[in-house]
């Protein structure tokens, strides 16, 4: 009888299974556990720990704005420049000697001091993971030192300010420094919140090599830049020739400001000595002060405009009124006031053109010092005049009411005042505008995102009215024609104009060997283009009176400064060309040219028998070339079809009715279109 | 018949052939339901990850690109400034006078063009196009 088959192997099949699965359970509980431990108990810290790997955030700095002249040169621009660092850790685990490693790179910089090779150094000798060696570094030491493949020394990127023309408009400009490259002086500290702009963050995304693959970018907001009113051309100029009045008068310094007297922009401003902005820490405070706007100077005549201005308004003097400075000295108690000569009686304009300090005592005394006070003050001194220039010295005017009669004469010959050649060049351009007293500016234009944004003229008050202004500017101009002021004369303008010469206050006593020599003028004086003062501090070596000092400086700068804008003479000028024109009734008789066949068209003779010249027709169709002819009178004949591209006689030249004009015609050129195949 | 018994055991020759498995259509709809859901999430899923790796290989392109682009605006700067220095009115002046031998004109050597823009002519007269 067969046995029965048993049914073990099911069984023990089934246990197998069971523990199997239950050993995949256990598995899977374990790896699931895993997870929800890996997901969500430690979930916030790795998911940090992954960003930290995978993502590295940094501020991107903004590009600071650049600052250009009237005629969009360059005058300020930032650019990036490698700045040296070293690791002092690893160079100190490296073994390295701080010292060798200085001498080392002192070696490639080549300009190493003894202070900055003992500075690096301490710094390599402290255990720090980070250490400055050169900041903006120029190119040809970034190289020598990176051929040097030292460990532990690098290179970052770092904004650098450049001034392209050295000491052009130095103290306008300013300069930038410290570690953020923040504007330290003249417009770049002024402006500094506008032209920095504002910083940018950047996150990005880095895989296991470093190398990014996305970011997500908050971009930087760049800094405006700034149009400036000056003329870089007119500014070296005025640079150089006031360079060379300082030195061929032996001076210590001098100022010159050219204004535009219509609108108050300062078309250049300078000072000397200067300075490198791109250096600037080499250079001492003396060469980086401002002297235009922050140094107070007593203007001596110049300053008789004010006084004479507030006398004709006042109706105190007429121009010819006579003055008698008989003896030329006149006493105010133990103090006695002198002329340079003894001129006897002067009209009031002789008294302003032979500037003579008793007659404008005089004049001064009959206005009284309520009404020459408030005349100084309309002329804007003993304020600050732009807000461009905030470190501008208010200047120094007595207060009315505590001037006593010596106090006033000697305000109105322009002693015991404090001005700045900013204040005189804006007082003249008064005069010379007819009255407005203008807000100097030296910013034209600020330029957001693309979008020039003009800055308006302001006119902060009236100084006098303009049938004042025009009786004042003759005086002005025989000054410069008779008076004091002749080295300031130029061939083919009127200039008008005021000499000054003041003693230097030196310790409380007025020195008898350094004097302010001054002169101030606008040109051409009847349509003014230009006011201009030129101020020498201090000359010694030909003469210290503004007529022999600062006008020979005024003259030759006023002479280009009229050349380089194309100012017209206005004594004598040349007349225009006018030439007659014929009857507009002539006809005409067209006969249209196919190509290459010449075509004559004849006309019937102009009716008037004035001259006239040939216009230029190049470029013009046949058609409006004979019409253009025909209204002439002329014949023409015509050579080829399309546009006029010569002609003869040529343009310009007299017309000759008997004779014909040829034209010479063409077709624009074919485009050449970009062959699709290979030639 | 001895009492041997002879164990054979016969095989019953159980031919089958003949017997043809009917085509169970709901069972085959089923199976290639489940094929095609298993090959579209598998294609869904290859293309996901193409589509991450390509986001990938393009995110370096652009920040290859970026770094590039940032490099050449730089150098158009240094340009710009290099440009500027060339262009500085005291250099043009220092190469003017030195090396070129140039002066500056005289008051009497320039002559000023003034640019006449009349109202309107008279009748019989015509200002001359410059």
């Amino acid at each position: 009888m067969a046995d029965q088959p048993t049914n073990d192997w099911r069984t023990m099949l089934k246990r197998r299974l069971t523990v199997i699965a239950i050993v995949v359970f256990v598995w899977s509980c374990a790896i699931e556990g895993r997870l929800v431990v890996l997901q969500v108990f430690d979930r916030a810290d790795l998911a940090a720990r992954a960003d930290r790997q995978q993502s590295s955030t940094f501020d991107v700095p903004a590009k600071r704005g650049d600052l250009v002249d009237r005629n969009g040169h360059l005058l300020a621009y930032s650019v990036d420049g490698d700045s040296v660092y070293a690791v002092p850790t690893e160079l100190l685990d490296a073994g390295k000697d701080p010292v060798h490693v200085a001498a080392t790179l002192c070696d490639a910089l080549k300009d190493c001091t003894a202070e900055e090779r003992k500075k690096l150094i301490t710094r390599f000798s402290t255990r720090k993971p980070f250490a400055v060696v050169r900041k903006g570094a120029n190119p040809d030491q970034v190289k020598r030192i990176a051929d040097l493949q030292l460990e532990g020394i690098g290179f970052i990127k770092e904004s650098r300010r450049f001034y392209p023309n050295r000491d052009l408009a130095a103290h306008i400009l300013g300069y930038t420094g410290g570690d953020r490259g923040d504007g330290l002086a003249g417009v770049e500290a002024t402006y500094d919140t506008l032209i920095k702009g504002k910083p940018g963050r950047i996150s990005m995304q880095i895989d296991a090599n470093r190398r990014a693959f996305g970011r997500i970018e908050q971009p930087p907001t760049a800094g405006d830049s700034l149009e400036l009113t000056i003329d870089a051309e007119l500014q070296h100029v005025v640079e150089r020739e006031l360079a060379v009045g300082v030195r061929e008068n032996g001076a210590e310094g001098g100022s010159a400001l050219v204004m535009d007297p219509w609108t108050g922009e300062l078309l250049a401003l300078a000072n000397y000595p200067t300075f490198n902005p791109n250096v600037f820490s080499q250079f001492d405070e003396d060469a980086r002060r401002n002297r235009a706007i922050q140094d107070l100077y007593e203007p001596g005549s110049t300053f008789k405009i004010v006084t004479a201005s507030a006398a004709l308004e006042q109706k105190v003097v007429k121009p010819d009124d006579q003055i008698d400075v008989t003896g030329g000295t006149i006493r105010f108690g133990s103090r006695v006031i002198h002329d340079t000569h003894n001129y006897g009686v002067l009209s009031f304009t002789d008294v302003i053109v032979k500037s003579s300090n008793v007659g404008a005592i005089k004049v001064g005394l009959r206005l009284g010092k309520e009404r020459l006070g408030e005349y100084v003050r309309k002329f804007g001194f003993g304020r600050r005049t732009s807000p461009d220039f905030p470190g501008e010295n208010n200047g120094i005017v007595w207060n009315p009411e505590k001037m006593n009669d010596s106090a006033l004469a000697s305000m109105s010959m322009g002693y015991q005042v404090g001005v700045t050649p900013l204040q005189m060049a804006a007082a003249a351009s008064s005069i010379a505008n007819g009255g407005d007293l203008l807000e100097p500016r030296i910013i034209r234009a600020v330029i957001r995102n693309g979008r020039r944004i003009p800055v308006p003229r302001k006119v902060v008050g009236r100084t006098v009215g303009k049938e004042i202004a025009a009786e004042l500017t003759p005086i002005m101009e025989k000054v410069v024609t008779d008076g004091t002021g002749r080295a300031a004369q130029i061939g083919g303008y009127t200039v008008a104009g005021k000499t000054g010469t003041a003693a230097q206050l030196i310790k409380g006593r007025y020195s008898t060997s350094d004097y302010n020599a001054s002169f101030v003028g606008f040109v051409p004086s009847r349509t003014p283009v230009f006011t201009i003062i030129v101020v020498i501090y201090a000359p010694h070596a030909k003469g210290h009176t503004g007529g022999v000092a600062a006008a020979p400086v005024f003259k030759r700068i006023a002479e280009v400064a009229l050349r380089h804008h194309g100012v017209a003479p206005n004594i004598n000028p040349e007349p225009p060309i006018l030439v007659a024109r014929h009857s507009q009734d002539a006809h005409e008789t067209t006969v249209s040219a196919s190509g290459g066949v010449p075509a004559v068209v004849k006309l019937p003779p102009a009716q008037s028998g004035t001259a006239a010249v040939y216009p230029d027709l190049v470029g013009l169709s046949a058609r409006d070339a004979l019409r253009t002819l025909g209204q002439l009178g002329v014949s023409t004949r015509m050579i080829g079809s399309g546009l006029v591209v010569n002609q003869q006689p040529p343009a310009g030249s007299p017309v000759d009715s008997a004779a014909a004009v040829t034209l010479q015609l063409q077709r624009r050129p074919a485009v050449r279109l970009a062959s699709v195949t290979s030639e | 018949m001895t009492g041997e018994a002879f164990e054979y055991e016969i095989k019953k020759d159980v031919r089958n052939n003949p017997i043809v498995r009917e085509v169970d259509e709901e069972r085959h709809r089923e199976m290639w339901r489940s094929v095609s859901v298993g090959a579209f999430l598998v294609i869904a899923f290859l293309f996901s990850a193409w589509q991450r790796v390509e986001l990938l290989s393009h995110g370096y392109k652009v920040e290859q690109m970026q770094k590039d682009r940032a490099v050449e605006a730089e150098l158009a700067r240094h340009l710009r400034l290099e440009i500027a220095t060339l262009r500085s009115p005291s250099r043009i002046e220092r190469v003017a006078t030195r090396q070129l031998q140039m002066v500056a004109p005289a008051v009497e050597d320039a002559v000023v063009i003034e640019r006449v823009i009349p109202a309107s002519p008279p009748p019989r007269s015509i200002v001359a196009r410059r």
